[in-house]
């Protein structure tokens, strides 16, 4: 088990063509060719904590609000959990549970763990950090799950004409979150997850 | 070196792109599967019709997309009123205002990008799948269609529907239109079609026929 770096030499991001550390572009895809991603831990960072700044928002304000009679009172992310829990209508509060609270909150938690086991080669199995590599990889989409009901809802009443239910501003903040926490795991070169692993000495 | 490989002949080695072990490339019986030993990512498939199967599959995508959106998506019944609505009346039912940020969302990620991608592999291998040389920029477009993928989310589109209508089940009366079943399909194709793209024999035939 020898990986390109290790061996002296660069392996492809995007098409896994092997060359020369001299080469600039790949002869296969056309990229341009970097052992690591530059900068990636700190990319990962600052799109994490962009996305971080605008999940503030996106549970302060309301996500929806509805406008009857003029009056008007819509509820945020926390309080249409806890309306569909006293409702009685637990598949829903758990699904919005899981796609707006615990996903978004635990991809924070996650990528901020993988990105400081990285950094600072904390004592931990690669084959770990792959599993919570992929698991954010995976999972980070479905949060958007919220915003299309927002949108959905919002509209199918509109065009009803049944009650009026307006988006609030916390589902644009959301929508942004979610797509700043995609690209934050996005920016995290996966070869690093394998680098300090196999900083030990090889015995055949 | 003890480890066997030939550093001499750098086309005989893959990187895997997601872990930067290297791999010896050797030549797989058809149906056969390479996959990474360390992080178990694929690397190579051979079935032979690969680009066959992307093709029709991204041309279906684009006629269920198209039909979509001309059929209407969910009809709302309330004390003998009916009222359709249809993908496009969602999108623009917030025309005004900052809530178009919502409605783009919905275009751009449900709409949009599953179609750019669907092109964007129409464009790379319908000529390779010809014999043809490639067209220009076909490195270009295929590094697109991938980096895309990500962001193109009909299947989450479908599952956030099933939860607005349980929560807008106590208001009206909803019933589910043509485009919501066209949809559901659409959803199995793009998945079989995002299946079904070896990435290393379409980067590799790319190179063949242009060099
Ligand atoms: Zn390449
Ligand atoms: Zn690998």
């Amino acid at each position: 088990m020898i990986s390109a770096r290790e061996a002296g030499l660069v392996g492809c991001h995007r098409c896994g063509t092997v060359h020369q550390p001299q080469d600039h572009d790949c002869r296969m895809c056309g990229k341009t060719l970097k052992s690591r991603k530059p900068n990636s831990l700190q990319k990962t960072w600052a799109w994490l904590i962009t996305g971080l700044v605008f999940y503030i928002p996106a549970n302060v304000f309301p996500l929806l609000s509805n406008r009857v009679l003029g009056s008007e009172d819509g509820h945020t992310i926390i309080e249409g959990i806890i309306l569909f829990f006293k409702k009685g209508d637990f598949l829903v509060a758990s699904v919005i549970m899981a796609a707006s609270l615990l996903i978004p909150i635990g991809k924070f938690l996650i990528v901020g763990f993988l990105v400081l086991s990285i950094h600072y080669r904390w004592n931990l199995s690669a084959h770990a950090r792959l599993v919570l590599y992929e698991l954010v990889e995976f999972i980070g989409r479905w949060s958007m799950i919220d915003v299309f009901v927002v949108a959905l809802l919002a509209s199918l009443i509109r065009l009803g004409a049944i009650i009026s239910i307006l988006p609030g501003p916390g589902s644009v903040c959301f929508a942004l979150s979610v797509v700043f926490t995609m690209i934050s795991a996005q920016s995290i070169d996966a070869k690093l997850i394998w680098d300090d692993t196999s900083k030990e000495p090889k015995h055949e | 070196m003890t480890t066997g490989l030939n550093y001499q002949n750098l086309d005989g080695l893959i990187a895997c792109p997601h872990c930067d072990l290297l791999h010896e490339l050797e030549a797989l019986q058809p149906g056969q599967r390479a996959t990474c030993s360390r992080c178990h990512s694929t690397l190579i498939t051979t079935k032979s019709e690969t680009m066959d199967r992307t093709l029709a599959l991204a041309l279906a995508s684009a006629v269920l997309m198209a039909g979509a959106l001309c059929f209407p998506f969910l009809g709302m019944s309330k004390a003998g009123l009916e009222r359709k609505a249809s993908i496009v009346d969602v999108i623009l039912a917030f025309s005004e205002g900052w809530y178009v940020l919502l409605g783009l969302c919905v275009l751009l990620f449900v709409v949009v990008l599953p179609m750019v991608r669907a092109a964007l592999l129409v464009y790379t291998i319908w000529p390779l799948r010809q014999g043809r040389p490639a067209l220009p920029h076909a490195k270009l477009a295929f590094a697109w269609a991938e980096a895309l993928a990500p962001w193109a989310m009909t299947e989450i589109f479908i599952i956030g529907t099933a939860v607005a209508l349980i929560k807008i089940g106590g208001l009206a009366t909803i019933s589910f239109g043509t485009s919501f079943w066209l949809f559901c399909v659409l959803v199995l194709v793009i998945g079989f079609q995002n299946a079904s793209v070896c990435r290393w024999t379409i980067w590799s035939t790319i190179r063949k026929v242009t060099a």
